[in-house]
């Protein structure tokens, strides 16, 4: 079960113990340095890594380009990675496009190859199916990503097109169907005490 | 059994490896058959083998069958 609030820059979603806010001006340093950081660099289907000034006209550019959102996950009050979703076709926006596509990494090396990696997918893509206008996700992830392909997989995705990009494809009721334990496991009361 | 051998043993069943493999050191996601979904597997087979009901974040923090003993620890399980 998710929560969402709305801030300026966007919905606040909650859920599955984790918390995805909008990407704020003050995320930028420590977004770039897990983006450049050869672990996540390495997995992006560009490489490249991003200048301070490349990130800043990006981060301008996402204010006004209703076809993307980005948000910060945070997990106990602190940032742990970053998700996104993009229209998947020209001049949709993310509020009325029917394929959507997405983007996560956790930065923070407490917790790559952890299961809350999955937390915020669920939160994401239950806010998207219930609040927007979304049909299904379209991802595309490099064949040798096998994490990637794994995770997708777990999640419900399945593979439509397998080149050196492997596209998938994924559907409420597969998702729905997928994540049914991981999903009751990540909802369970948060530690007493906390 | 001693609960080091009931541990060893749930480890293996849920993830489908041989005990020689169960050591303190082994880490979620470093092997084929420890990913999630052996992982939700295994939670439920630890709480079914020393009846107890984990929380999110001990779910979350079971990352290595070190940590699994020193969660299931503070539920008294002494190993």
């Amino acid at each position: 079960m998710i929560k969402v609030s709305h801030s300026f820059q966007g919905p606040v979603i909650t859920g599955f113990q984790v918390t995805l806010r909008p990407v704020a001006q003050n995320d930028l340093s420590q977004l770039r340095d897990w983006r450049n950081s050869d672990t996540v660099r390495q997995q992006m289907l560009s490489t490249d890594f991003i200048s301070e000034e490349q990130q800043h006209a990006w981060f301008k550019k996402i204010q006004r380009d209703d076809s993307q959102q980005h948000w910060v996950v945070e997990y106990k009050g602190q940032a742990i990675g970053a998700t996104n979703i993009k229209a998947r076709f020209h001049g949709d926006s993310v509020n009325t496009a029917k394929t959507l596509e997405p983007g996560l990494y956790i930065g923070h090396p407490d917790y790559q190859g952890n299961v809350i990696a999955f937390a915020p997918t669920l939160a994401l893509y239950d806010y998207c199916f219930a609040h927007l206008s979304v049909e299904s996700f379209f991802a595309v992830v490099k064949a040798e990503n096998k994490a990637a392909l794994k995770y997708n997989q777990q999640l419900g995705y399945q593979v439509i097109n397998q080149s050196d990009l492997i596209d998938l494809r994924l559907q409420k009721e597969g998702f729905e169907r997928h994540t049914e334990l991981l999903r009751r496991l990540l909802s369970r009361s948060p530690r007493k005490g906390q | 059994m001693d609960n080091n051998a009931k541990i060893k043993q749930v480890f293996c069943q849920a993830l489908g490896i041989q005990p020689e493999q169960v050591t303190d050191d082994l880490t979620y996601n470093t092997i084929e058959q420890w990913d999630s979904t052996a992982h939700m597997i295994l939670v439920a087979e630890l709480e079914d083998s020393f009846d107890v009901m984990l929380d999110t974040d001990d779910i979350i923090d079971m990352s290595t069958v070190g940590k699994a003993k020193e969660i299931l620890a503070k539920y008294d399980i002494q190993f």
